[in-house]
């Protein structure tokens, strides 16, 4: 990739971003996915944690009581809507085109402080519904990862925002097309876990209740031991 | 054209780089993005992410629509679309917008170790408590001292036997006295020590002073409240029954308390704990005491 943006660059490029390195890939690339790597095994556990004690709370609400799919559904098209933004503005930064760059990273931060807008309103529901953190296992262990989820959304904003700033200064090639990418990247993972939690949380995990309602996950793993055995 | 075949292919090199070059300045195609060989510095454009983004809107549409019957939520029918769907969508995400697709094949290689690293920590954490579960449950439960607030001689109440003293949990006559050794506060009858002690009853339960558990109904003034509970019954009868058949009538609102108390969940807790006669009639003497 190091040729690539050697190729690409706008004029005004800095030349820093072209060092050699003895992979071919830019170090603070390496570095990101190298940390993405690493957060996969953050965001492992914490769903591991999830799905070793769902349906196992044994006081309400449980999630069937308060999980509301369709709203979520909808915040989770906003994170992909702002997943194709960053994207296009990854390409606007490829071609040197530092407005378009602009529009699209404010496109994107409109839509992921919307995601941010909807977690707030549902954990507020959850509060006033009488789902405090310390309430039960399933409380713990969703606000647990859902709010880890909601910082690195906070963070990637925050970074986002410092990029279009950046961008709105310097009309000539800063922030580098390099800047745009890796910050792209942490956004994508942040969407990407999102479809994870999504599915396991919402979708499949939605509707759990006390233990004895938690029945389906309780045959699907005698099944998985019977299989074992 | 009479060119020999050398200078041909040169023509031909030459074309397949201007191309390259050209290519370069402009979007991959679609199927090409997609599915075929890109060549490294050509990336994709509205057209490309556009339609992924599309795609992957879809999907999450699929994914909703699949839970939307009521029959649906929850089953573990849908459990294997739903995780095809998403994990689509998530390598669409990673090949595509992340454009790990076309990167060195290392990044490929740091991320999925990381993500398949991820995967066998979650399984292993899942199959380790999930699946293997009863065993350990069924060693500690007996054996577990419950967790006491606000005792004036913290070592007094803390000290207990050591698991080597305690002796096995199968057998029911040993299991009674093997609490009260360190447990027993002074002054304390043999119902309460039990309470607090072997018989776990605090774990669950609130006294005022003795013990505050959360799970099942304050147990201050039940001496009082027994009485009325159910219509026939002595307040004596009532406890009697209430710890020896738990099911057999759930306290809650109706009896004036601020929530209902699950039904089965005393004898699932208790499956492990054995109680004597004696013992019984112990706890039975000591909560009438409570008025």
């Amino acid at each position: 990739m190091a040729h690539a943006d050697t190729t690409h660059a706008p004029p005004a490029h800095p030349p820093a971003h072209e060092e050699e390195t003895t992979t071919g890939i830019n170090h603070r690339k390496l570095l990101m996915w190298v940390f993405l790597g690493s957060d996969c095994l953050f965001f492992g556990s914490l769903i591991a944690t999830y799905m070793v004690y769902r349906g196992q709370s044994i006081v309400g609400p449980y999630p069937r009581d308060i999980i509301d799919v369709p709203i979520t559904t909808v915040s989770t098209f906003v994170l992909l809507m702002s997943s194709f933004a960053m994207v296009m503005g990854v390409a606007a930064a490829r071609n040197g085109n530092q407005k378009r760059l602009i529009q699209w990273l404010w496109l994107t931060i409109v839509l992921g402080s919307i995601f941010i807008g909807f977690q707030v309103y549902e954990f507020n529901l959850f509060r006033v519904e009488g789902l405090r953190y310390e309430t039960n296992l399933f409380s713990s262990t969703f606000f647990t990862l859902t709010g880890f989820h909601g910082a690195h959304v906070t963070l990637g904003i925050f970074w986002l925002i410092c990029l279009a700033i950046v961008a709105a200064r310097n009309p000539a090639g800063r922030p580098s097309h390099l800047d745009v990418d890796i910050a792209g990247l942490y956004w994508h993972f942040v969407d990407i876990v999102w479809i994870v939690i999504f599915t396991l949380l919402y979708l499949i995990g939605g509707f759990d209740g006390p233990p004895e309602a938690g029945h389906a996950a309780v045959q699907g793993w005698n099944w998985v031991t019977g299989l074992i055995s | 054209m009479s060119t020999n075949p050398g200078q041909e292919a040169a023509m031909a090199h030459d074309e397949h780089a201007a191309h390259e070059e050209h290519a370069a300045h402009e979007d991959a195609g679609i199927s090409r993005f997609f599915f075929g060989h890109v060549p490294e510095g050509v990336h994709g454009g509205l057209k490309q992410y556009g339609l992924l983004a599309i795609f992957l809107a879809i999907i999450t549409l699929i994914e909703f629509l699949i839970i939307v019957p009521e029959g649906l939520q929850g089953s573990g029918v849908v459990i294997a679309p739903l995780v095809i769907l998403s994990v689509i969508k998530f390598f669409c995400v990673v090949a595509f917008f992340m454009h790990l697709k076309f990167e060195h094949e290392l990044l490929w290689q740091i991320f999925v170790a990381g993500l398949a690293l991820g995967l066998v920590v979650a399984l292993s954490l899942v199959l380790l408590f999930g699946v293997f579960r009863p065993t350990p449950r069924a060693f500690s439960e007996p054996r577990q001292v419950p967790f006491e607030h606000h005792v004036e001689d913290h070592h007094e109440a803390v000290a207990r036997p050591l698991p080597d003293e305690l002796p096995p949990p199968a057998d029911p006559a040993d299991l009674a006295p093997a609490a009260p050794a360190g447990a027993t506060a002074a002054g304390a009858s043999p119902g309460q020590t039990l309470f607090v002690g072997t018989a776990a009853c605090a774990s669950c339960h609130t006294i005022q002073g003795v013990a505050q558990g959360v799970l099942g109904p304050p147990l201050d003034g039940i001496a009082s409240a027994a009485a009325n509970r159910i219509s026939g019954y002595s307040a004596e009868e009532y406890i009697r029954e209430s710890i020896v058949e738990p099911d057999a009538y759930t306290a809650g609102t109706a009896d004036g308390l601020s929530q209902d108390y699950q039904q089965g969940l005393m004898s699932a807790t208790m499956a492990g704990i054995v109680l004597s006669d004696e013992d019984v009639e112990a706890l039975v003497e000591y909560l009438l005491q409570l008025r």
